[in-house]
């Protein structure tokens, strides 16, 4: 099935040559394809639909001007992912400096007469998000890398440009972490 | 938290990311350690814990924006090359002011014949002992000058 800019199954790889040669409607494409997946990555990150909307705008821009860098040792995803952390780490580092709020789990918890089940699953939705928003920003990116977007550690490494060791011993420590937030949850 | 130290080994496990011999070691070491099968009974729940958030969809008028951006790429494209030219065209405009401005300056110094040498060669009589005296005096004043003496 042609999709909506005529790209029929293209591979990724294809497309980013297309749109070095000009194509727009190859890029459109990938835009298509990664903006639903950056978006979840964005929202986990910012904690916030309008910021993450931002980040991922900024991302396809940054990818846009460097089609002419990507060498093709990772796959376009790991390529996309790996700009959008680099927009949201900056963005995290600024909003961390006014950010006060955080939500008190054990609290939240606690109100539900320390039953996890007797919370509606919005307020754990919340409380997860929280949760994630209060770790280490190299804690959050392991964990949103792992946990929600489903990256191999490689990926993770290839991302993060770090050692895949530096990743398993990282993630593990995030995880942790978060064991410790939500301890009233996992019981 | 008391802890086992195969408990990172676990969470790779967790992963599938535990390669072979490793895995089956970790396998037989997780029938006999209550700590670790307790690790992994928690992995398994946070996972579901954050992984029952919502997938968020891209909404359409946001994507159509994006689309919207990557169109007006090439413009911006063109407007940083623009501006790339116009700062090297300012570096060479003050470059080449700086340089016309020392050569002009090297070229005013260079016209200024000290007052000496013209007394010197301009001497009809180098045996009085009148112009010599005035000859060395002028050559000190202008060392004066130019170390600025003066």
């Amino acid at each position: 099935m042609a999709t909506e800019s005529g790209h029929w199954r293209s591979t990724d790889s294809a497309l980013v040559e297309k749109a070095r040669e000009g194509d727009d409607s190859a890029f459109h494409e990938l835009v298509d394809r990664y903006a639903s997946f950056l978006l979840t990555l964005a929202v986990s990150l910012s904690g916030n639909a309008a910021d993450a909307e931002d980040l991922v705008q900024e991302a396809f821009s940054g990818a846009f001007r460097g089609l002419a860098a990507f060498e093709g040792r990772a796959s376009v995803k790991t390529w996309l992912t790996r700009i959008l952390m680099r927009q949201a780490a900056r963005h995290l580092r600024i909003t961390r400096k006014r950010r006060a709020t955080f939500l008190p789990l054990e609290a939240a918890a606690d109100a539900g007469a320390g039953d996890a089940s007797g919370h509606a699953a919005a307020d754990t939705r919340l409380d997860v998000m929280a949760a994630i928003r209060s770790l280490s920003p190299e804690h959050q990116e392991v964990i949103v890398l792992r946990e929600l977007q489903g990256l191999s550690y490689e990926e993770m490494a290839q991302v993060l440009e770090v050692p895949r060791g530096t990743v398993e011993s990282r993630l593990f420590r995030a995880r942790r972490a978060m064991q410790e937030l939500l301890k009233a949850y996992l019981g | 938290m008391t802890e086992c130290k195969q408990s990172q080994a676990v969470s790779a496990y967790y992963d599938g990311e535990l390669p072979e011999p490793s895995r089956a070691a970790l396998e037989e070491h997780l029938s006999g350690c209550p700590l670790c099968a307790a690790e992994l009974a928690r992995l398994e729940k946070m996972s579901q814990l954050i992984r029952a958030r919502d997938r968020v969809e891209m909404p359409r008028e946001v994507l159509d924006r994006l689309h919207r951006s990557v169109d007006l790429q090439p413009k911006i494209a063109v407007l940083h090359v623009a501006e790339v030219f116009a700062a090297v065209a300012a570096s060479i405009l003050l470059v080449s002011t700086v340089w016309l401005w020392r050569i002009s300056t090297a070229r005013d110094a260079a016209g200024q014949i000290p007052l000496w040498e013209t007394a010197a060669v301009a001497s009809q009589d180098p045996s009085g002992v009148a112009a010599h005296e005035q000859l060395a005096q002028w050559i000190v004043q202008d060392l004066s000058r130019k170390n600025g003496h003066d």
